[in-house]
């Protein structure tokens, strides 16, 4: 007898050991980049189902929002230029109210509304090559004053007193496709699971018994430089000049454009938000990190407090690396050298 | 042997310079244990096209390998522990850019062509990359 149950106890234990992370982990691409779905816990059939439908989600609000080709986006970009009204969907119309409220909070720094702008720059396209700017072009681009307070919404009719704004969610659509994936994972009762929509991640739950753990790339080393532990409900992202960028005379001219000179934003290699858990956590963890990322040096912590952003990290130009005392809590630091020049953001 | 082993019985006081020998090991592993820990090597590549896993490989090689991906074809180039984007038929280059790769956890990603490598460790450092 005693031998038989040490014979049990071996084979749970065998069993124990052998047994596999039940972790379901599947990649595919939209958005024009890559989404990391990791579901933790369930069956893999379910798993394999609900990273579908979250995928086929995605897809259709990629289909929806794309801004460079026809879409339902490019159909409301027309009528502004054309001068006329339009009729839209409820969420359309919910989307584009709250992208006008978060521009009117940042001070236009987030500005959805200059689609002409980012198209000038070719980044509105898969590949982009570099191009110098004319000034000229430039200046009249500028002054179109493309801005979302141009837009008017009447319930479902939309128009806009300026034909020159153009809409452009690229700030936007991950963030809030991020929240729709949340919607879906809690509708279908997934405890732990993770989404990652080209950096934007938001997470539910943990992995097993430990949280899920979220490293933050180095803007100019292929490592990442410091990882995170988040939180269930947490989103975290970073707004970048390394993701989409091209190199000219030496200078590095990236995606994120500031709307005030319609030049790619200068000075600064990433800004990271962490946002806490909230039913907007997605957007917020994508249209924060925008108005941080443009505005000028002394200025960032006013705009982290304008888009209410307490966990921060920036890394500057010129290497400095400055965080808030919340977001320094929650860093676990890979690169020490990196981690002696940290200031606390003030 | 085991009366070599009674000896530690009798083992001698321990003086200033074996303290000074037991410190610095000591902080040797601690610092080996900071610096190795966070980056730990890897051992095996996984290569993804699109949605699906193209194969998994031991880092310890030497090995060229093609992968045909969504807009032509990729090279990936194996060697000894290391692992890179040698040739890509996207515009931007970014992935050829990164060079080498050789710590757990590091990602190389070409967008356009749908082509990921990443090197997985003994234990997984992280889940995923914020980018």
């Amino acid at each position: 007898m005693r031998y038989l149950f040490l014979l049990l106890v071996s084979f749970t234990q065998l069993s124990c050991s052998i047994q596999l992370d039940p972790l379901y982990h599947t990649q595919s691409y939209v958005f024009g980049t890559l989404v990391d779905i990791s579901i933790y816990g369930e069956k893999e059939p379910e798993a394999q189902f609900i990273a579908s439908e979250i995928t086929r989600q995605f897809q259709a609000i990629h289909n929806r929002l794309h801004a460079w080709k026809p879409s339902e986006l490019n159909g409301i970009n027309k009528t502004f230029a054309e001068g006329k009204p339009k009729l839209i969907e409820q969420d359309m119309a919910d989307m584009i109210a709250d992208a006008s409220r978060r521009s009117l909070q940042s001070e236009e720094l987030f500005n959805p509304a200059i689609g002409n702008i980012i198209h000038y720059w070719g980044f509105q396209s898969d590949d982009f090559p570099a191009r110098t700017p004319d000034e000229a072009e430039l200046s009249a681009l500028l002054a179109q004053h493309a801005s979302m307070s141009d837009i008017v919404l009447n319930q479902h009719q939309i128009s806009s007193k300026n034909p020159h704004v153009k809409l452009d969610l690229g700030g936007y659509a991950k963030g809030y496709a991020l929240d729709v994936g949340l919607k879906i994972l809690q509708e279908f009762h997934v405890q732990n699971a993770l989404i990652n929509i080209g950096g934007n991640v938001i997470a539910v739950g943990q992995h097993g018994d430990r949280p899920w753990t979220v490293g933050i790339q180095h803007p100019r080393k292929p490592d990442a430089i410091a990882t995170v532990a988040l939180g269930s409900g947490w989103a975290i992202g970073t707004s970048g000049d390394y993701q989409r960028f091209f190199m000219l005379d030496g200078k590095r001219y990236c995606h994120i454009i500031d709307p005030r000179t319609g030049y790619p934003a200068q000075g600064t290699q990433s800004v990271t938000v962490l946002i806490p858990p909230s039913k907007d956590a997605g957007v917020r963890s994508d249209v924060s990190s925008k108005p941080i990322f443009i505005s000028e040096p002394a200025r960032k912590a006013e705009f982290a407090k304008k888009m209410e952003v307490s966990h921060v990290l920036i890394i500057q130009e010129n290497g400095e690396i400055l965080a808030s005392p919340a977001m320094q809590k929650q860093l676990n630091w890979l690169d020490k050298e990196a981690q002696t020049r940290v200031r606390t953001l003030e | 042997m085991f009366g070599r082993l009674s000896n530690f019985k009798h083992f001698p006081k321990p003086l200033w310079g074996d303290w000074l020998v037991i410190g610095f090991s000591l902080g040797l592993v601690i610092l080996s244990f900071f610096t190795l820990w966070s980056q730990q090597p890897a051992t095996t590549l996984r290569i993804r096209t699109g949605s699906t896993v193209f194969g998994e490989f031991s880092l310890m090689q030497t090995k060229s390998l093609k992968i045909l991906g969504k807009i032509g074809v990729s090279a990936i180039d194996i060697q000894q522990g290391k692992v890179r984007f040698k040739q890509s038929p996207c515009n931007s280059q970014y992935c050829v850019h990164q060079g080498w790769l050789q710590h757990a956890g590091q990602v190389a990603i070409c967008i356009p062509n749908q082509v990921s490598i990443e090197l997985i460790g003994a234990v997984p450092t992280m889940d995923t990359l914020n980018y």
